[in-house]
């Protein structure tokens, strides 16, 4: 390991790195104009005006000038493995440098590509609880150099603990310690098969998302190709379909569907599969992946909640998908996004693993409801603002417009939503943990110890005064959680337990 | 299955709810007097230049620079941001009238809003980092802002408005103190300590 010998010096990045940074700017550049390319047929006007030749001329200055980027970063770039840190050099136009203590490091990250497989190389990413996104990332590193830096950062506590130094983080008591952490092999915690993963896939709200873009994309293209002589067969076709009836409609929509739906599932096994969550004391780690294989590493003192979630679908198939959380400095923590930790594939018999991942948290029997009056104030506002539009609309417009029959139908079906709502609304005090419930169609189940909270704020308007509530907001180092409709007395019960806890807790600021 | 030592220790000593010290019986401090005249006038500022933007256009309709149907309005418009600026001077004079704080042992208690109203209560374990921030016009007043950070992103600040610069120096220093005690302790509870409420002032 080069950062134990003396002649330790900064390294760089390998050339293959460059193929990754290459296709992560272009990523990242698609990602941030897409939508301003796309946004209200902008996009469209401008290759119409311009013609296909300029475009591509123009795409080609594009390419070129992230290439360009991606080889200064490249060349610049340069990091060294201290005992207790890593340090990184980087940047195009802006140096910078800067220094991750280990023991401030939250999770570990490592991909295997398939183009940086042949070489051994993997990409090493790290978090730490003061960065929105990840903070350091090197990528095409030696395989055992990650994983020594990994073991590193997950020893850090262990090594930090033997030379306490008073005010360091690092002298917090090694929570999780156990005698798994002394060689014994990591238990396997959870190990979904091929169809979970998938069905997992096909709960997963991201398929919508795709297909709801696919469709903008294919409504872009049509525009634009409308005249075209395949396009006009094509027109014709679909219209003769449509034209034939439900019978042969619905087999169309059928496929449709089946194709967004196996296109999902498929995502989530290339994404997971063979999807395995070890034990290994200190940390956990959830590995999978068929093409880029991923292993993320997250240092259970520094868990700082967990969630158990369950799309619409998901509900429908019985999946859930749990995550843990940790602090994030944008106080997005609580989204379970694509870097969150995410355990994939669960039963409802598999929902003992939320005490496995956080100790201490065990899915409630019951939950207790927020007040009732939750229902009665959404629905009179709800009633107010769509008879409110669709007279405005009915007044001008007449009954032609297209969003009568949408604003109808939603006023009929507002009572059995707010009351679906207000029922998914909940939340359980088990000891010093507590879970907060909320969802629509779906649901959501949020578990963090007391001890976690921050800050606590009580919010009244007139309306919740009059009737003796409050809204409860608790601000967690992972974001805010909040209780609507709470009875005063609770609410306030409730406060001063979190402060107890808070102010009690031998645990140190994240 | 691994357990978490300090957590587990601590769960044992939870005490029941009504036996907790209540927040709510805490009688807060109302916010320097200096304040509400700093309130009232920061609101009526806001809103000098639409006010000013009337009486150009009123002007220059006397002019006949613009048509004369604007100049017409103009009075209509002055009166009317007029009543706004003087509602909105109101409502910052009561508004300054609810604002209130008080420091606990282990805590800071902040309470305001007229309409919508907020308590927060920050304890001192969580604070991060504590700064002092103020404005021209809070300095000529006297005044100045203390602001607490804690981990949740920007939702986890909280800005205590209306303290003048004696007690928002006196509060950071205490608070730094809090910090740094907790810090070396590597727990979160210390000893008591003498709050430098307003109170004491």
């Amino acid at each position: 390991m080069p950062t134990t010998d003396p002649s330790d010096a900064w390294q760089r990045l390998p050339p293959i790195a460059l193929v990754f940074l290459v296709v992560r700017a272009l990523q990242k550049f698609v990602r941030e104009n897409l939508v301003v390319f796309l946004g209200a047929g902008a996009g469209v006007a401008f290759v119409e005006r311009l013609g296909v030749r300029e475009v591509l001329l123009g795409a080609s200055l594009v390419v070129l000038i992230v290439v360009a980027g991606a080889i200064i970063y490249h060349r610049r770039f340069r990091f060294l493995v201290e005992d207790d840190a890593v340090r990184v050099r980087r940047g195009v136009l802006e140096r910078k440098e800067l220094r991750v203590r280990f023991s401030r490091v939250q999770n570990v990250q490592l991909g295997e590509p398939l183009y940086l497989r042949p070489f051994g190389l993997v990409q090493f990413s790290l978090e730490t609880p003061g960065a929105a996104e990840r903070e350091v990332e090197l990528p095409g590193i030696p395989r055992r150099l990650a994983e020594e830096i990994r073991d590193r950062i997950v020893g850090a506590r262990a090594a930090a603990g033997a030379a306490a130094t008073p005010g360091d983080e690092q002298a917090e008591p090694a929570a999780g310690s156990s005698a798994r952490d002394i060689g014994s092999p990591p238990a396997l915690l959870h190990a979904p098969g091929r169809v979970r993963v998938f069905v997992h896939g096909l709960s997963s709200n991201q398929v919508w998302v795709v297909a709801g873009v696919v469709l903008y994309v294919l409504d872009l293209v049509f525009r634009q190709t409308a005249d075209s002589l395949a396009m006009t067969q094509l027109v014709s076709w679909l219209e003769a379909q449509f034209s034939a009836g439900w019978s042969t409609l619905l087999p169309l929509v059928g496929a449709v569907l089946a194709g967004l739906l196996a296109a999902g599932g498929s995502a989530a096994l290339l994404r997971f599969h063979p999807y395995r969550l070890h034990d290994h004391g200190e940390r956990l780690v959830g590995s999978g992946g068929l093409l880029e294989r991923r292993e993320q590493t997250l240092r259970r003192d520094k868990l700082t909640g967990a969630v158990l979630q369950q799309s619409p679908v998901g509900r429908l198939l019985g999946c859930w998908v749990l995550a843990g959380l940790q602090t994030r400095s944008d106080g997005r923590g609580g989204d379970v996004g694509q870097h969150s930790f995410l355990v994939p594939g669960l039963r409802a018999e598999d929902l003992g693993l939320v005490g496995l991942l956080y100790p201490g948290a065990a899915v409630p029997a019951r939950f207790e409801p927020i007040h009732p009056r939750y229902r009665s104030w959404w629905l009179v506002r709800g009633f107010l603002v769509v008879t409110g539009l669709l007279g405005l609309l009915l007044a001008t417009s007449g009954r032609e417009h297209g969003a009568v029959l949408p604003l109808t139908l939603l006023l009929v079906l507002l009572p059995p939503l707010v009351w679906l709502r207000w029922r998914h609304w909940g939340w359980w005090l088990d000891r010093t943990v507590i879970w907060v419930r909320r969802g629509l169609f779906g649901q959501r189940l949020e578990a963090f110890e007391l001890a976690q909270v921050q800050q606590v704020q009580l919010r009244s308007s007139p309306y919740l005064r009059r009737h003796g509530l409050v809204r409860l907001v608790l601000v967690l180092p992972q974001g805010l959680v909040q209780l609507p409709f709470l009875s005063e007395d609770r609410a306030a019960a409730l406060a001063n337990q979190a402060l107890f806890a808070a102010e009690t807790a031998r645990r140190h600021r994240v | 299955m691994t357990s978490r030592a300090p957590e587990e220790t601590f769960a044992n000593a939870v005490l029941a709810a009504d036996s907790l010290p209540d927040f709510r019986a805490v009688v807060l401090q109302p916010v320097a007097p200096a304040y509400r005249p700093y309130a009232v006038t920061a609101a009526v500022l806001g809103w000098l230049v639409p006010l000013g933007a009337v009486l150009i256009a009123w002007a220059a309709a006397a002019a006949g620079l613009v048509p004369a149907a604007l100049g017409a309005l103009a009075p209509v418009g002055f009166g009317a941001l007029l009543v706004i600026a003087m509602i909105n001077a109101v409502f910052a004079a009561v508004d300054a009238r609810r604002r209130a704080w008080a420091l606990r042992e282990h805590d800071l208690i902040y309470r305001s809003g007229v309409l919508w109203r907020r308590s927060v209560i920050v304890p001192f374990a969580r604070i991060q980092h504590v700064e002092t921030v103020s404005g021209p016009l809070e300095r000529r007043f006297g005044l100045t802002r203390l602001k607490c950070f804690t981990a949740g992103g920007s939702g986890g600040d909280l800005t205590v408005a209306g303290l003048d610069l004696e007690t928002a120096r006196r509060v950071r220093q205490f608070l730094l103190e809090r910090i740094r005690d907790g810090e070396d302790d590597g727990a979160a509870v210390s000893g008591p300590h003498e709050a430098p409420n307003g109170a004491d002032d």
